[in-house]
């Protein structure tokens, strides 16, 4: 998917004036919020479980390679075909090279986030092939003219039922209905024909497990399973930082998965499947292949950075996030939203192409602490920071400002003097009031809010005069 | 116990009187306190910018200004954090230096921390009467544990009485340098924190950090509130009425 | 180069491979492999009779509903008493492996085969079930089609008691103590599917099935 985080400002300002989005932003805080913190309070030792969680997924980041060669072994000895693909451009390619290869005219998909990464519909459609969206948040907004999704877990939290319900009758060309179930059903019934006639099944992978040589799936809607059941050819896309271990390793991610993502105990459907299947069996497919991506990733381990590749992408820092909660997902301009998409964005895509991300953070922790698998976020932001001013990519006023500070600081009887007018200069921009309406020097600040008036004098002159100096 | 206090820059400039509160409250507890007069910034504003050498400049500046203090006390969780938890990070490199942020570390408490947990302050030089609510500064709830100690010490106050608004441990939307940067964004969060604490239907907003407070003012001026008022703790605590 | 060649390597360059350190590691992932480790549990009944009411409880928490008999024999007549309450359709596609039991007595016309679009009803048996979440666990298998649980608006699913476990990693270890290697699709079934996509409204029966009923058999 093509990057707008270029556009982060504009993009937040028309976010911020959107009544329909804000509305909905709103209510999906409240639920995922207050929901995750009734479930977490099931699991007995929930610090004692992101510990766990954080050493199984670096134990796999340390010795990344030789874990993603053992899953290649036990998952090529089940009978599955394990690829490689470099970027996107590589995953469109096998895909369509395995579309080609068994005759593929219609693909359904359930959930792929790597999918996204890779702009996989388009080049698809380019193939020949028909890409089928199925997961009810993807589908709508496939129709809606492949509009990217705002949310990694609930890709239309930023749409309306009147929304969805317009978009079901324009393209549908059914009765417009008013009711959430009945819009369900409505898309059950026009998915359920793609499912019983779709070649081939595409899948992302919440966890490869290097035990087995497996694939989980973690759904709620059932069209995981459908995709991975009916089709005769199964493919997976996922990143290759999603290696665990063990099936008791999965076993305990899925404690905290869907706790952190929905609040909910458990997702309704996990799939954990192993290899083709045997002549005997009567459903499931023939051909399975695993497609396992860097695009970023690879050049992330062994750096400063490797701690985000333990995400297991449950969203929880974004639901948890001021700034995500306030401008929603399409801000942010590429797949990942939130704190987790403000780092990988940078990394993924370049540090140049999306330089507010990072910034745009009050670092509170917000996120960090709900972090099913410990993941220092702020830490993170910061650091990326730190990478663009040594590329010089920040404004020259903002560095300058920020250079003239630390220059006075570190200079104290400068810092005296400069305090002293400074002080005294906003005290007069107030005009007698205890406020500032507008102030030139930082007029971020005041759009929004005004900015209180100093005492007028300093401590440091006044401890002074106390003391007799 | 001989304490040393950072007042921070925010304070320096815009409210002096929190300083003097700090002190009377340090010394309501039996502490004698001294204020370096060389000190100007804990750095934070370079760190979070990305401006490692200047952070670690001004590391250093602190860190040889408060060698020697038995305790050091800043009225702001997130400086006091700067100093405790970041700098042993931004002088890492630096062996000797390392050890000395270490050694500083050991040494440097928020205001409210200290008056509960290491000075044991029993009674209030103040008699702040009306109702109020706290905000809890991100910095300081989450990378210093501030949480009780501003309200055990409220509790100490009989003419105080408690109003917690809902959400008080969320981002008030200041976060420094975001403020500026993003400032629509920023107003917008601190649109939210400034709803929940009027909601609450205290007459003052109080908090540790300066930072947050000023954020909510200016929100609460600019959306036509003129009642309720902003204070910092140590102001509360002091408050002679 | 190809790109596994090209990933890898820039991997292990990250990482400072070589070849004692492979060596060494290799032996330190087979450990981990066989040691399995468990992380922290949260405490669980450890007496059936408990534990089948954990199991019961957390199944209605997933909007299951459950049912209870003494035998497998009385199943059959459960099962009818289910779908005649709430008006469904009296025919059904079972698993294979439940052929044996008399549907007919109990006025149920069912078919052991896969599920095709058309069928209303599927009743399944379970590979076993997880008091922790009220989960089920079925393992594909020839006389096991997975889509019976999947493509019917209604499944139902005959629980033994005995088969009612603690935790996934019990699930686990039974799996692999009782199959050896793991089957082509282990599907962990907690309740009718569903989905929360429109205004975080959750709503019962997106693609699988709208309602899922659990017959636990006592004497199993």
């Amino acid at each position: 998917m093509e990057s707008r985080s270029r556009h982060f400002k504009a993009n937040a300002a028309a976010s911020l004036a959107n009544p329909v989005l804000q509305a909905n932003l709103k209510t999906a805080k409240g639920k995922f919020v207050d929901k995750r913190a009734i479930s977490i309070k099931e699991i007995d030792d929930f610090e004692g479980s992101r510990e766990a969680a954080k050493n199984i997924r670096n134990r796999v980041l340390e010795n990344l390679d030789l874990w993603l060669e053992k899953f290649e072994e036990n998952a090529t000895a089940r009978g599955a075909t394990v690829l490689w693909a470099k970027d996107g451009e590589e995953i469109c390619r096998h895909v369509a090279e395995i579309g080609l290869r068994h005759g593929v005219k219609k693909a359904a998909k359930s959930k792929s986030m790597l999918s996204e990464e890779a702009g996989l519909n388009l080049a698809l459609t380019a193939a020949g092939i028909r890409p089928i969206e199925t997961d009810l948040g993807e589908y709508i907004l496939q129709i809606n003219d492949n509009e990217p999704p705002s949310h990694i877990i609930a890709p239309v939290v930023h749409k309306s039922l009147d929304e969805i319900a317009d978009l079901f009758h324009q393209v549908h060309k059914t009765p417009r209905k008013t009711e959430i179930p009945a819009l369900t059903r409505e898309a059950r019934e026009v998915l359920r024909e793609h499912f019983l006639t779709a070649d081939m099944g595409i899948s992302g992978g919440n966890f490869l497990v290097a035990e087995t040589g497996s694939v989980a799936l973690v759904t709620n809607e059932g069209n995981g399973r459908m995709v991975t059941t009916l089709p005769h050819v199964h493919v997976v896309i996922t990143g290759i930082e999603k290696v665990v271990p063990t099936l008791e390793d999965l076993s305990l991610l899925m404690r905290l998965l869907p706790r952190s993502a929905t609040g909910q105990s458990i997702s309704n459907y996990v799939s954990v499947l192993t290899g083709v299947k045997t002549p005997a069996e009567l459903d499931g497919p023939e051909h399975l292949y695993f497609i396992l991506v860097d695009n970023g990733r690879a050049d992330v381990v062994g750096s400063e950075f490797q701690d985000m590749l333990r995400c297991i992408r449950c969203g929880a820092c974004m639901n948890h996030c001021p700034v995500y909660q306030t401008i929603g997902g399409h801000a942010y301009g590429w797949v990942y939203p939130g704190p987790m998409g403000s780092v990988l964005t940078p990394l993924y895509t370049g540090l140049e192409n999306a330089i507010d991300l990072p910034q745009a953070a009050t670092l509170c922790n917000q996120c960090g602490v709900v972090c099913p698998v410990m993941i220092p976020l702020p830490e993170l932001l910061r650091k990326l920071r730190e990478k663009q001013v040594e590329k010089h990519l920040r404004p020259w006023f903002e560095r300058i400002a920020l250079k003239t500070w630390a220059w006075v600081a570190g200079n104290p009887p400068l810092y005296a003097l400069g305090s002293w007018l400074g002080v005294r200069y906003l005290k007069w921009l107030a005009g007698g009031r205890d406020r500032i309406p507008v102030l030139g020097v930082a007029p971020g600040w005041t759009l929004g809010r005004d900015f209180p008036a100093p005492e007028g004098k300093t401590f440091r002159e006044l401890y002074a005069k106390k003391k007799g100096r | 116990m001989r304490v040393a206090l950072f007042v921070t820059c925010l304070v320096d400039l815009m409210r002096p009187r929190i300083g003097f509160a700090a002190i009377e409250l340090l010394e309501a507890a039996g502490c004698d306190v001294t204020v370096p007069a060389s000190q100007t910034c804990c750095g934070q504003p370079a760190w979070n910018s990305g401006d490692r050498a200047a952070a670690a400049a001004l590391a250093k500046k602190v860190i040889t200004e408060f060698d020697g203090s038995e305790y050091v006390v800043a009225p702001s969780g997130s400086c006091a954090d700067q100093i405790r938890n970041e700098y042993p990070a931004i002088l890492a490199a630096d062996p000797e230096w390392h050890a000395r942020a270490l050694e500083l570390s050991s040494r440097v408490y928020e205001l409210t921390d200290f008056l509960v947990n290491v000075a044991h302050l029993e009674s209030l030089p103040g008699n702040f009467t009306g109702s109020v609510t706290y905000h809890d500064s991100c910095t300081g709830l989450r990378s210093m544990g501030i949480k009780e100690q501003p309200r055990a010490l409220l509790a100490k106050a009989p003419g105080v009485e408690l109003k917690e608004m809902v959400a008080a441990d969320e981002c008030c939307g200041f976060g420094g340098t975001f403020s500026v940067k993003f400032g629509e964004v920023s107003a917008a969060i601190a649109a939210k924190k400034c709803g929940n604490a009027c909601a609450s239907g205290a007459d003052a907003i109080v908090g540790g950090d300066l930072g947050c407070l000023l954020n909510i003012e200016g929100k609460l001026r600019r959306m036509g509130n003129e009642e309720t008022q902003v204070m910092h703790i140590a102001e509360v605590l002091t408050a002679k009425k | 180069m190809n790109s596994r060649e090209d990933i890898l390597g820039r991997v292990r360059a990250a990482l400072g491979r070589d070849a004692v350190n492979t060596v060494a590691v290799r032996q330190d992932i087979d450990a981990v492999l066989a040691a399995r480790v468990q992380g922290p549990r949260p405490a669980m009944p450890t007496d059936l009779a408990a534990l089948t009411a954990r199991f019961a409880e957390k199944s209605a928490v997933q909007s299951s509903t459950i049912d209870r008999v003494a035998n497998l024999a009385d199943a059959p007549a459960a099962v009818a008493r289910y779908l005649k309450g709430l008006d469904l359709s009296l025919a059904a596609v079972i698993w294979p492996s439940l052929a044996a039991l008399d549907w007919r007595a109990a006025g149920l016309a069912v078919e052991a085969r896969g599920a095709v679009d058309s069928d209303m009803v599927g009743i399944t048996g379970c590979f076993c079930a997880i008091a922790e979440t009220g989960t089920l666990m079925a393992c594909s298998a020839p006389d096991h089609p997975a889509t019976v649980s999947l493509l019917p608006e209604t499944h139902i699913a005959l629980v033994p008691m005995s088969r009612i476990v603690p935790g996934m990693e019990d699930a686990w270890a039974l799996a692999r103590a009782e199959l050896g290697s793991l089957p082509r699709a282990v599907n962990f079934i907690s309740g009718p599917s569903r989905t929360g996509d429109i205004e975080q409204t959750i709503v019962l029966g997106a693609h699988g099935p709208y309602r899922v009923h659990l017959v636990i058999i006592e004497g199993e």
